[in-house]
């Protein structure tokens, strides 16, 4: 599910649930997701494949986006990307 | 009250070239590929080669077979059951499964190389197939270079495993068999059983393995040849395996030697065969006849390399080879 919100640098301007999609799905969503922000903007990613903890830091590294910050709990990891100047 | 009389509905008639079902005209042994002499290019190899152009198939290419048959498979199997397929393509196998697909009453989507032309992908669209540009590094930690493949295993396993089947041409035996069962055989009618050399390009390897197989089941002295290009090339649907995983279905036992070439070498080739041999082919053509240079052959051997599809689906990549050829000057 994409959640859209208010769109100021350094907010939360999308939300993007991926539980229960195995990667690199998650992956693949989340660059579309952050293909969609400006830069500056910041996307919450919520996902349930443990793979995630290694893809999607990669993935933002590649991308040059910023990886803000990354909780894991319950089965739950929960990822916050901020959206890197456009190349 | 006029007597009517019900017009007589033709069938499919072989002799005439008149079928009842464009699947009809898929290839085998009585319905081959054909094949053609090159008379220009590499003459000066003292060799007889002929190319198989897989392009004359239905769908325009050698994966006509492919999909023909991982359909059928999970008919078999009982896997399809009403479900949509899901393949990694670089772009022929997703053709001619999304055409195959709309015949069976179901659609295809397909993981696709970023890299690959847009005209292969909009003609999955249309088709109705849906696209998924897949970056090879997609997935860097686990799939280095196979981006495509790793996200069609997710989406398969997605949904519980109940919206897609999925076809696997990398690790599907019946890949092998469409080789095994029709383009081997065909090879060998074709030629009397002439065939000394059999070259195919480094890709899924079902048509390597399958038709390799067959061939040296007929004559162990046949040597089958597999392509390899160089990493990072740019050469649609095949495969380097120092960069990416080698597919399950690729059996060493089958292949005598292997051939690495350049881009550079096959897109002039390729050019050669268009304007030599007035063979419009695809890149990976140019690469395995590139390859037959390589070969310690001997004069008068009868080759056969597969000519997997036509480069009118490349010309996006010619137009940048090209630079400004053909163009006129002032």
């Amino acid at each position: 599910m994409t959640t859209q919100h208010t769109s100021d640098t350094g907010v939360e301007a999308m939300e993007l649930d991926c539980t229960g999609l195995l990667c690199p799905l998650p992956v693949y969503k989340a660059a579309l997701a952050l293909g969609e922000l400006r830069p500056g903007e910041r996307l919450r990613l919520i996902t349930t494949d443990p793979g995630a903890l290694q893809d999607i830091p990669a993935m933002a590294r590649q991308r040059g986006d910023t990886l803000v910050s990354v909780d894991s709990t319950a089965g739950h990891q929960t990822f916050v990307i901020e959206k890197g100047p456009e190349l | 009250m006029t007597a009517t009389t019900q017009p007589t509905r033709l069938t499919t008639d072989l002799s005439t070239r008149r079928f009842s079902d464009v699947r009809e005209l898929l290839p085998d042994v009585a319905n081959p590929s054909p094949l053609v002499r090159l008379n220009r290019v590499l003459a000066d190899r003292d060799l007889d080669i002929y190319l198989k152009l897989e392009w004359m198939n239905p769908f325009g290419s050698i994966k006509d077979r492919t999909a023909a048959f991982l359909i059928a498979g999970l008919e078999r199997d009982g896997l399809l059951d009403g479900k949509e397929l899901v393949e990694a393509s670089s772009g022929n196998t997703a053709i001619a499964l999304a055409a195959l697909a709309s015949l069976a009453g179901t659609r295809l989507t397909t993981t696709i190389p970023d890299g690959v032309p847009d005209e292969k992908k909009i003609a999955l669209r249309m088709l109705g197939a849906e696209v998924w540009e897949t970056p090879d590094d997609l997935c860097p930690v686990d799939n280095p270079r196979d981006g495509a493949i790793a996200l069609a295993r997710a989406l398969a396993a997605s949904e519980g495993g109940e919206r897609y089947a999925a076809t696997s041409q990398y690790e599907n035996r019946d890949n092998v068999a469409a080789h095994y069962e029709t383009t081997g055989p065909e090879i060998w009618r074709q030629t009397e059983g002439g065939v000394r050399w059999f070259v195919a390009a480094y890709g899924t390897t079902g048509t390597v393995v399958g038709a390799g197989r067959f061939l040296k089941e007929q004559d162990s002295s046949i040597q089958v040849v597999g392509v390899e290009p160089e990493p990072g090339h740019r050469l649609p649907g095949m495969k380097s395996f120092r960069e990416a995983s080698e597919p399950a279905i690729l059996d060493r036992g089958v292949i005598d030697h292997s051939v690495v070439v350049s881009d550079e070498e096959s897109y002039e080739t390729t050019k050669e065969l268009w304007r030599q041999e007035a063979l419009m082919v695809g890149p990976s053509t140019g690469a395995v006849v590139a390859a037959i240079r390589a070969l310690p052959t001997a004069p008068g051997d009868l080759v056969v390399a597969i000519s997997a599809d036509s480069g009118i689906k490349y010309t996006s990549y010619f137009e940048d080879i090209l630079g400004e050829e053909g163009r006129p000057h002032l």
